[in-house]
């Protein structure tokens, strides 16, 4: 069945981002200078203006800075999931992402849990990288 | 050398206001305006500064209001025309600014809109965040809020104090969208889910309408129609970051070195405060804003507010034409020009003092804010 939601829209600045995703890697600019690992992309480090940059690969392991539930559809091509919690994860390396956190119940969802990515190849051209709660081998989480 | 003291607003235009079908934006635009400066005592002649916000995306049909369009069917030929999109916040720091330099005397704020009626979508989609099904600021605000669950003492229980508080002050407000519709605790918590953990009542109206003041000098305001209102600070921070990247989602926001930077200028301390208007998009971004002035420690507006603290009759009024959770959303206008009318004492049966029991008003507290709690105007009113 097609994917219906809205896709990605990558310019010039976010295309690495999503080119790794499509290779299931989470992709991050870095200053060479002065170390800062940033996002969103952009073309000079906003700490000390630096433009020698490169892409490394992050963990994909971070934990939840916020989230919110949806409770109602504002894009009829996510009614079928509703209830869902999109959230801002905030990875190991640093860098804060909007995504989503799926494979739990939207009432098991709090603020600073463990999560780590998966990826959704949602067509020929992207994937969407998502998280999920990391489970403690007891069980926990 | 301070602007304290040295700038008054004068003169207010209001619209039709909440559902008015059938107006383009720009009409509400041109009726506020020409009713501010009627109001004000001015003739258009006298008007040589006019600043109009950034329009979001136009309703079908009609070109995006710009302040140039504005002007020609107001009749002006102002000396200075601005647009731009960071609103009322930085509005008044440019009128002062042009005031100040000597480029203009009288100067013209507006802001209007028709979204309710023309249906369209209030905010413009950004399509990499639709991705993930995030539409629209209810959601970032959502964000933030629920990071400030987790920091310190809040939630429903808090902002239930703050809906149900400014719905008193509209019920007294003939021109308010929820003036004949009372709120109760119990009618908070029935109110659905926008986007968890807002309830429709936590959120701020879409209506039609218009708003518009004039400010001049202090010497030049003293000939005109009103009692003037003098600016004593203001004061505007920017913390900017984008909401993913933001550190400032449970405070400080822009609110506290915005409003240092006001009381330093006003030389006065939040003891001297009669009144508080606050821009109110969320009911969350009320305590924030009071949290981060210093009104009350983190987590302790659960007390602050309770027993009816902001309503009328309360110990500190807050928003008292309803604000934009129950009176009309015009961005930063909202809380100004209500602070405005009422420290020249026109508020009908909402006025501050004896009818409403509360302090006659001497000095009031606005702010508007931005963005995700991004941008952050305060302004300090007294009475001349």
């Amino acid at each position: 069945m097609a994917y219906k939601k809205p896709l990605p829209q990558p310019n010039a600045d976010t295309r690495p981002f999503w080119d790794g995703c499509k290779q299931h890697q989470l992709r991050f600019q870095k200053c060479r200078d002065c170390q800062y690992i940033r996002w969103p992309p952009s073309i000079i480090c906003p700490l000390c203006y630096s433009q020698d940059t490169e892409w490394i690969v992050a963990s994909g392991k971070g934990k939840i800075y916020t989230f919110t539930v949806y409770h109602q559809a504002f894009h009829k091509s996510f009614e079928n999931d509703l209830p869902y919690v999109t959230a801002i994860v905030e990875l190991e390396e640093g860098p804060r992402l909007l995504s989503n956190i799926v494979g739990c119940s939207p009432e098991e969802v709090r603020c600073d849990m463990p999560v780590e990515v998966i990826w959704e190849d949602i067509n020929e051209e992207f994937t969407l990288p998502k998280f999920k709660v990391i489970t403690k081998p007891n069980g926990d989480s | 050398m301070s602007l304290k003291d040295k700038y008054a607003i004068v003169g207010i235009g209001y619209t039709h206001q909440g559902r008015v079908p059938a107006r383009t934006a720009l009409s509400f635009y041109v009726e506020a305006c020409a009713n501010a400066i009627k109001d004000a005592g001015l003739g258009r002649e006298d008007i040589d500064g006019l600043i109009c916000y950034r329009h979001f995306q136009p309703a079908p049909g009609e070109r995006e209001v710009t302040p140039y369009i504005t002007a020609q069917r107001l009749g002006l030929a102002p000396k200075y025309l601005s647009q731009e999109a960071n609103c009322a916040r930085s509005h008044l720091h440019h009128a002062l600014g042009v005031l100040e330099a000597g480029l203009c005397n009288y100067v013209v704020i507006a802001y209007a809109d028709n979204a309710l009626s023309s249906q369209r979508m209030f905010d413009e989609i950004d399509p990499n965040k639709a991705v993930f099904g995030q539409f629209g600021y209810p959601a970032e605000y959502a964000m933030a809020a629920q990071r400030a669950m987790h920091t310190f003492r809040t939630g429903p229980e808090t902002w239930k104090e703050i809906a149900v508080g400014q719905r008193k002050w509209a019920n007294l407000n003939p021109s308010a969208y929820f003036c004949d519709r009372p709120l109760t605790y119990e009618d908070y918590y029935r109110s659905r889910w926008v986007v968890e953990p807002f309830r429709t009542v936590d959120v701020c109206l879409i209506n039609d309408g218009g708003r518009a003041y004039v400010v001049t000098s202090v010497e030049r305001a003293r000939d005109l129609r009103h009692r003037p209102v003098v600016i004593m600070g203001i004061g505007q921070h920017n913390p900017s970051s984008y909401i993913d990247q933001s550190t400032c989602m449970a405070g400080p926001s822009g609110a506290k070195v915005a409003g240092e930077t006001a009381f330093s200028m006003a030389e006065i301390t939040l003891g001297d405060i009669d009144a508080c208007e606050i821009y109110d998009c969320f009911t969350y971004t009320v305590e924030i804003t009071l949290q981060d002035y210093g009104f009350f420690e983190p987590g302790e507006g659960q007390d602050w507010f309770k027993d009816g603290a902001i309503g009328p009759g309360g110990s500190l009024p807050v928003n008292t034409s309803g604000g934009q959770l129950s009176e009309a959303y015009f961005m930063g206008l909202t809380p100004l020009t209500e602070a405005a009318m009422q420290l020249m004492g026109r508020c009908g049966d909402r006025q501050l003092g004896p009818k409403t029991n509360t302090k006659e008003p001497e000095i009031v507290l606005c702010s508007d804010n931005g963005a995700t709690l991004q941008t952050h105007c305060c302004t300090i009113l007294r009475r001349f």
